[in-house]
């Protein structure tokens, strides 16, 4: 049961399409340094292209680094528009409406961003489709015993839904924004909406797909991290191949993806002066979540620890104690538990943090950055202390052009959002009204709140 | 062995590695340079801890000063035959043969660098520059500078050129296994044992080298598998290695406490 | 591509089996050997048609046998030569890169003169007719003016036929040659002849010894004649008989030391004479030999020859306790066939040839020279021609002609793979001195330091495109004779230092006695003439008749090419001669520059196993040849133990300033668990300002510490090992190239399942799994 104020359909329409309709005075800045920022990353990819990945800090035994790492944390951040989208809507959770599509559209963009990153991270590039069967005459077949095949399987597929979930979510605000609309933009936003018309038929059957492709979609969710996971677990690599890699992953996921969520919101919530929309509300409901996620996370955290303390093995063992106690691997252990953990849970305890915006902001990023040490600290140590011969070990110190490319990372995937939000509402305007018609007052003690029925 | 010599004869090639012999003397490591046109491994390129040896010898320091010991061990890819390297390559670039030899296809590999990390023995080099220096601002950043006109002349024409991108590794000097079997066939003969001489091999002064076929039961090699000094590397991994060790002897020595 | 049928195949084969050198017609083309094709997988790798041709390695003064491997014209990878006796197949890192000698870009292409001031690096390129007249006129001139004396020439220590053309040439002409090394043998040489009767170096036969003591030789780098070595330890070890055991006497562990039985740290350096005249004088006070054995290794003197070095006085001196002194010296006598080897360790201090002859007449005492597994003298060639040789000289005898060029009575310096102007220390101002010397001429292939101050250059061809011949040193006790031949034709415009020095004997001007035993064309004709005895002799691993068949000169000839030369197993020596009783006592006791309170630390200089001395510090190969030990390449580096490292704060990585009594430098310091506390070693070979690209302003050079005044009382050689540094802390740090990952101080390996040892005994125990 939650709050909700009462808005008319005018203001509505009015406070979720400006940003549409007419130009934000910070949009073109905010272009500008997204796009500079991106293209940072774009002048760093050409000279690692050109000069090779020598570019990179990446030596023997470290032939995995800052991009790999750079990708699982992106990847991560895209199980955030599932989780909110299709596991809230399933459950009709009625405070996701003006949630959901920020989060989805948040999913396609760091997924497809994620995508990048294995690609340009190969020594050749340009031969990147060779890993798809393509050449059947040659018998040229790509092994499908390789996790480096069902990697780009997980993802596109899981990029195809994504995409296909905003989609579905956005017609009835196309058929809006046509009807707002003249000129070439009234012709784009009339052939992307596929003759809506919003008649309870339409809206019957876009309801229907809504819960199919979410009910498709969780499968895939679940299974993309996983996969992403076996890159690691089926490898040799000492404290790669964990068992536990797989749900560990996908809560790690979910635990940055939702931080992720409660960034973006504060953000949206600031720039398009959302506060009717996204309300304290919001952040109260997402820092319960994440309470229950993040000890989660914890857990699985710790059975990757003991784990290799109960197996014993010589080398498990050798890389934890890497992990803990050699400079900066412990230093890292301690930002991972306290910044993604300890300050935000115990934050999140309190009712009054859940409800300040700053906080979540302050603490939603501090996750992320936790999460993103994280990935480091999986995935590095493992490959210094690769295995017995301890003559090749070797330490990882990134490049310059390496953590350009991560910097850049997120200029793409804000440029991604910023452009998104040009075209189309960030907000659903259909979710919002619908939402307003199960809007009811209801009287607590002796006062009338307006509140919503369904739940 | 009274065999049809025209037939394909199913062999393993396998190598073996005294360490009781080896003075850690880098004569195999230069010499495998030299056949297998890799890469001069410039100052920056070592200081990168990217230098490509396919043969390396690694030395292990012992004990502390005054009884001070150092042992040499030479690495190269052991050719397992469970290779972990193989199945996580999404191309197909690496792949075992049916003479037991794990081999690398530098044209199909796309660089992914996974079988490097798969790999425990570290194996594999990666190409993380690019060697042609034709631009001139490629020339000024680039590492992999220094073959320069007519160095390229004593290329070895059996042998491809790698370019950036790609992942090589010894490759028991496949252009000589297949020379003297294409030899013999011509003949109508069988290959003799020690025929095949990988380029380590022929070189290593103190013979601690020795290459054959390890199913003809003759070999060399396969006398040395029964020695009482035999071991593998990393036996423990289940990888199964052509490589096979022999003990370096030690008069002094004592086993280490705590084992 | 020409098809090639079997018929052919076999034509072609059978001429290379011959020795003919098949030279192709067409220049080098620019680029090849890139073949690719997506479909090509290595199975089926395509094979070229290839050519393999006898020669002699010329990277080092050892002389293997080598075959190349020739395809279209371009030489593409060096081998060992499986016949020769010396390295039976066999090769070493320096020798597989002599194709990079060949193919090297900074090689000079045609003779130069002198356009600029001295050193300005400004020349321009002439005809071989201009260069060597212009020499012969100035030779003619001072020849007219009585001068003739005041003409030298300086080479690289030089064997059979060249050594025959130079010595000859410049006996005629009335000068004087010089033989330059940087870290000479002249005390290996004088001691062998101290206790053996015998210039030449002998054959320490560590294949057939059981039991060797070995004082700072460090036979299984660079020393002498790495590849024999080598292959004679594999034997030692694994080679069926008993497995020999090493003990292996030094300061700073060496790829020898790291894989002795037993390492003994001399606690005091250039103590080894005194440490084997203890050991004798165990064997000896005790009769753990036999009386003919005593007798002929202390002249008939007895004990009396040994009084002073009583284990418990040489505890005192070297610091090796008095029992382990008498251990060691009843294992060396009672074993099957000891071995007592000196090397540049021992040799390297004031007390050098005390030291060296010292030891050597350990072998003496156990009456194993001669005999199988024990010191095998070599024969000096098979004809006395080809025998000659021309040894390093002292720096004594360095510093001398530094004075005379100095006082302005050298006229002109003829320069031939000699580079004192790197190798001499600084402080004998040998640079100053090249300024009074009005014509500098070189004969080098490549800009050396001193090259670079020649007023001529008339560039040597590489040994891959001349002929030459070498007579193995330190040989294989037998007579053999390495042949070399050009295996491809000259890349430039560059001619053989014989074939230069040959043409310029012909030029009219320089009078009629400069023809007198050079009337050879080219080198080739001389050797032909010169294997002409060879061929009459009519024995030997080729003879001129063979099953009742009588060959021609020719075709003999062209089988000795193709074998890579000629040997004869039955050419050995005679018997060799009574010692001069543990012969020189001129010095026991070795004197070091610089106060010990200043200068904490001995400085070790050993040749690096790359760029030994630093004659092979153009190469990229060598260059990248990672010191075994350390595993650095390109560099050059200071071994700190690591005490001592703990004591001044220096971690691995950090820059030291080394300052000697003359001389600094600034380098880096590798924490070396190898070295004794209060020593310090760096590796020579680098510090070059001219030597290619490859070579240039990389590293220091050591020799810029060692003091001059030291040297060996007895032969003059420099005694390198025998000044004192002091170390500054300069806070500057430089990442050193090294193979191994330096992660962590990852000294052992992280189980010991990675490397395993047996006993010896039974082979199973497997350190500790
Ligand atoms: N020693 C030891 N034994 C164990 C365990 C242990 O930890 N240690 N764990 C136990 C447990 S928990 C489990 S679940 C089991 C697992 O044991 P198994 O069920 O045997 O599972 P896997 O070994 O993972 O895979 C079996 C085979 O299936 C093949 N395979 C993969 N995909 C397909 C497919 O689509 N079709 C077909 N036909 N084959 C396919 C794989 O290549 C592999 O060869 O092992 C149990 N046994
Ligand atoms: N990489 C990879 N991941 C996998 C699989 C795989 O084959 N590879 N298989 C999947 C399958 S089928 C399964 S069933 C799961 C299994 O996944 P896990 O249950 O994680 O199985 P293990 O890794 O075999 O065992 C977990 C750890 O428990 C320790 N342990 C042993 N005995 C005890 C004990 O008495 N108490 C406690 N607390 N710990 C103990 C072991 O040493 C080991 O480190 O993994 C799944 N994930
Ligand atoms: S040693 Fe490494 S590269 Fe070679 S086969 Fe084994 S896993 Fe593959
Ligand atoms: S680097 Fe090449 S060989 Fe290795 S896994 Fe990737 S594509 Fe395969
Ligand atoms: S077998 Fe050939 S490729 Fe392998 S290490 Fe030896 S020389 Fe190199
Ligand atoms: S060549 Fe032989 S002796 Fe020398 S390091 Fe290699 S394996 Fe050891
Ligand atoms: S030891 Fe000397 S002569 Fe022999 S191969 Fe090596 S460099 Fe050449």
């Amino acid at each position: 049961m939650q709050e909700r104020k009462v808005l008319t359909e005018l203001q509505i329409n009015d406070r979720l399409l400006w940003p549409v309709l007419e130009t934000a005075s910070w949009w073109w800045p905010a272009v500008t340094v997204a796009a500079l920022v991106l293209g940072c990353g774009v002048t760093a990819v050409t000279i690692m292209v050109t000069l090779g990945e020598g570019t990179t800090g990446l030596n023997r035994p470290i032939f995995w680094g800052f991009m790999i790492v750079n990708f699982v944390f992106w990847v991560g951040i895209s199980h955030a528009g599932v989780m909110i989208s299709s596991i809230l809507r399933l459950c009709q959770a009625e405070w996701r409406r003006p949630v959901t599509r920020a989060a989805e559209v948040l999913t396609v963009c760091s997924l497809a961003t994620a995508a990048l990153f294995p690609l340009i991270h190969m020594g050749r590039v340009w031969r990147f489709y060779w890993v798809f069967p393509y050449d059947f005459d040659r018998m040229l077949w790509p092994d499908v015993r390789s996790p480096l095949i069902w990697d780009p399987s997980a993802i596109f597929t899981y990029l195809t839904g994504a995409t296909m979930f905003v989609f579905m979510a956005l017609l009835p605000d196309l058929g809006i924004l046509r009807d707002r609309t003249t000129g070439w933009r009234r012709t784009f936003y009339a052939f992307a909406s596929l003759g809506w018309r919003g008649n309870p038929r339409q809206f019957k059957l876009q309801f229907i797909l809504g819960i199919l492709l979410s009910g498709l979609i969780l499968p895939v969710f679940v299974s993309v991290h996983s996969i992403v996971s076996w890159d690691f677990a089926v490898s040799l690599v000492p404290a790669w191949h964990a068992t536990v890699f797989a749900p560990y992953f996908v809560i790690g996921a979910v635990h940055s993806g939702v931080s992720g969520v409660v960034t973006m919101m504060v953000v949206l919530r600031a720039a398009f002066k959302w506060q009717d929309y996204i309300t304290p509300d919001h952040f109260d409901a997402l820092g319960r979540l994440l309470v229950a996620v993040a000890t989660a996370w914890l857990y699985f955290f710790m059975l990757d620890l003991l784990f290799a303390i109960y197996g014993g093995e010589t080398r498990e063992v050798g890389v934890m104690e890497q992990r803990i106690f050699q400079w900066p691997w412990g230093f890292f252990f301690f930002l991972i538990i306290v910044l993604g953990y300890i300050i935000p849970v115990s934050a999140w305890m309190f009712r009054s943090v859940r409800r300040n915006i700053m906080w979540m902001f302050a603490i939603s990023i501090m996750v992320n950055v936790s999460m993103w040490l994280e990935r480091l600290w999986l995935i590095i140590p493992g490959l210094q202390n690769k295995e017995r011969l301890t003559f090749d070990w070797a330490v990882f110190q990134p490049s310059l052009i390496e953590i350009m490319l991560v910097f850049s990372s997120f200029g793409l995937v804000c440029l991604g959002l910023l452009m998104f939000s040009k075209f189309f509402p960030l907000i659903p305007v259909w979710e919002e009204k619908e939402g307003q018609l199960f809007r009811e007052e209801i009287k607590i003690g002796n006062r009338i709140v307006p509140a919503i029925v369904r739940e | 062995m009274a065999e049809p010599t025209t037939a394909v004869k199913e062999r393993k090639w396998g190598m073996v590695v005294d360490i009781d012999r080896c003075s850690g003397c880098q004569a195999c490591v230069v010499a495998c340079q030299s056949e297998n046109n890799q890469i001069i491994s410039t100052e920056d390129i070592v200081q990168q801890k990217r230098p490509h040896v396919w043969m390396r010898v690694e030395r292990y320091w012992e004990g502390d000063f005054p009884n001070q010991k150092a042992k040499f061990m030479p690495v190269m890819c052991q050719h397992c035959e469970n290779a972990p390297c193989e199945p996580v390559c999404p191309v197909y670039a690496t792949y075992h043969n049916a003479e037991g030899l794990n081999v690398q296809v530098y044209n199909r590999c796309v660089g992914t660098r996974y079988c490097a990390n798969n790999c425990p023995y570290h194996a594999r080099f990666f190409n993380q520059w690019e060697r042609n220096t034709d631009s001139p601002w490629r020339e000024a950043f680039s590492s992999a500078q220094m073959i320069a006109e007519p160095m390229n002349d004593y290329l070895n024409p059996d042998v491809t050129v790698r370019t950036k991108g790609i992942m090589e590794k010894c490759t028991f000097c496949i252009q000589r296994i297949r020379r003297v079997t294409r030899t013999a066939k011509d003949q109508d003969r069988d290959v003799k044992d020690g025929e095949v001489q990988p380029a380590c091999v022929q070189s290593c002064p103190t013979s601690a080298l020795i290459f054959g076929d390890m199913r003809d039961p003759s070999s060399k090699v396969t006398a040395k598998l029964k020695d009482a000094r035999a071991f593998h590397l990393l036996e423990d991994l289940g990888t199964k290695p052509s490589v096979t060790y022999l003990k370096k002897i030690d008069p002094n020595y004592k086993p280490a406490k705590g084992h | 591509m020409m098809e090639l049928t079997r018929r052919d195949f076999l034509k072609v084969g059978g001429a290379t089996a011959a020795g003919a050198v098949a030279f192709t017609g067409c220049a080098p083309s620019a680029r090849e050997g890139i073949i690719q094709s997506p479909l090509l997988m290595p199975e089926d790798t395509l094979n070229s048609f290839e050519n393999w041709y006898g020669s002699v390695c010329k990277q080092c003064s050892a002389g293997c046998g080598i075959v190349v491997r020739v395809i279209e014209g371009r030489a593409k990878k060096i081998e060992g030569n499986p016949d020769h006796p010396l390295n039976a197949g066999k090769i070493c890192a320096r020798g597989v890169s002599g194709v990079q000698v060949l193919y090297h870009p900074d090689r000079l292409r045609s003779p130069l003169r002198r356009s600029g001031p001295r050193g300005s690096g400004r020349y321009t390129s002439v005809s071989w007719e201009e260069a060597l007249g212009e020499v012969a006129a100035r030779l003619d001139a001072l020849k007219k003016e009585h001068q003739a004396q005041s003409v030298v020439m300086a080479v690289a220590p030089l064997r059979g036929v060249a050594a025959i053309i130079t010595k000859r040439f410049m006996t005629n002409y009335g000068g004087t040659v010089y033989s330059f090394e940087t870290l000479d043998n002249t005390v290996v040489r004088r001691s062998a002849e101290a206790a053996f009767g015998d210039a030449l170096l002998p054959k320490f036969d560590l294949e057939n010894a059981t039991y060797v003591l070995s004082f700072g030789a460090n036979f299984l780098e660079p020393w002498l004649s790495q590849v024999s070595y080598n292959r004679a330890y594999g034997e030692f070890r694994q080679g069926g008989g008993e497995r020999g055991t090493l003990i292996q006497f030094e300061q700073r562990m060496s790829t020898t030391g790291a894989n002795a039985d037993e390492w003994v740290h001399l606690p005091n350096p250039g103590t080894d004479g005194v440490l084997a005249l203890s050991i004798a004088y165990v064997i000896v006070s005790k009769n753990l030999t036999s009386a003919a054995n005593i007798r002929n290794a202390t002249g008939g003197a007895g004990v009396v020859a040994l009084r002073g070095f009583e284990p418990a006085e040489a505890e005192k001196k070297t610091g090796v306790p008095a029992a382990r002194i008498e251990a060691l010296a009843a294992a060396y006598a009672k074993a099957k066939a000891p071995l007592a080897i000196g090397g540049m360790g021992a040799a390297g201090h004031t007390n050098g040839l005390f030291n060296l002859s010292a030891i050597f007449t350990l072998n003496h005492l156990v009456g194993n020279v001669g005999r199988k597994g024990g010191v095998l003298l070599n024969p000096s060639g098979p004809t006395r021609e080809f025998g000659d040789q021309i040894a390093a000289d002292p720096v004594r005898a360095w510093r001398a002609l530094t004075d005379r060029m100095q006082n302005k009575q050298i006229n002109i310096l003829m320069l031939h793979d000699a580079n004192p102007l790197y190798g001499l220390p600084p402080t004998v101002k040998f640079g100053p001195a090249l300024k009074n010397v009005p014509m500098i001429i070189s004969f080098s292939s490549f800009m050396d330091e001193t090259t670079a101050m020649a007023d001529l250059i008339l560039p040597d061809s590489s040994y891959l495109e001349s002929w030459g011949d070498y007579v193995p040193d330190p040989g294989v006790a037998y007579e053999t004779l390495g042949l070399q031949q050009p295996v491809v034709n000259p890349l430039y415009s560059t001619r053989s230092f014989g074939d230069a020095l040959l043409a310029l004997s012909k030029t009219a001007p320089m009078g009629d006695d400069m023809k007198t035993g050079l009337a050879w064309e080219t080198t080739k004709d001389a050797l032909k003439a010169l294997t002409t005895p060879l061929y009459e002799a009519n024995r030997g691993s080729i003879r001129k008749t063979e099953g009742g068949k009588t060959i021609s000169q020719e075709l003999w000839w062209n089988k000795v090419l193709a074998a890579g030369g000629w040997w004869d197993e039955r050419g050995v020596k005679a018997t060799p001669i009574a010692p001069k009783a543990f012969a020189s006592r001129d010095a026991t006791d070795p004197k070091f520059s610089g106060d010990e309170k200043q200068y904490m630390f001995h400085l070790n200089i050993f040749p690096s196993a790359g760029v030994a001395d630093g004659s092979m510090a153009h190469l990229p190969w060598t260059q990248f040849t990672p010191d075994p030990m350390t595993t650095i390449a390109w560099q050059t580096w200071i071994e700190v133990n690591p005490k001592d490292a703990e004591k001044m704060g220096l971690r691995t990585n950090d820059i030291v300033r080394v300052d000697s009594p003359v001389g600094s430098l600034e380098t880096t310091v590798y924490v070396y668990p190898g070295i004794a506390p209060g020593t310090v070693a760096i590796p020579a070979g680098q510090g070059h300002t001219h030597m290619g690209r490859y070579a240039e302003k990389r590293g220091a050079n050591p020799l810029t510490l060692v003091d001059p005044e030291m040297i060996d009382v007895s032969t003059g050689a420099l005694a390198f090992n025998a000044t004192r540094v002091r170390l500054t802390k300069t806070g500057k740090r430089y990442q050193l190239p090294r193979i191994e990952g330096g992660a962590v101080e990852a000294r052992e390996p992280y189980d010991y399942t990675v490397i395993q040892v047996t006993d010896g005994k039974g082979g199973g125990a497997t350190g500790g799994h």
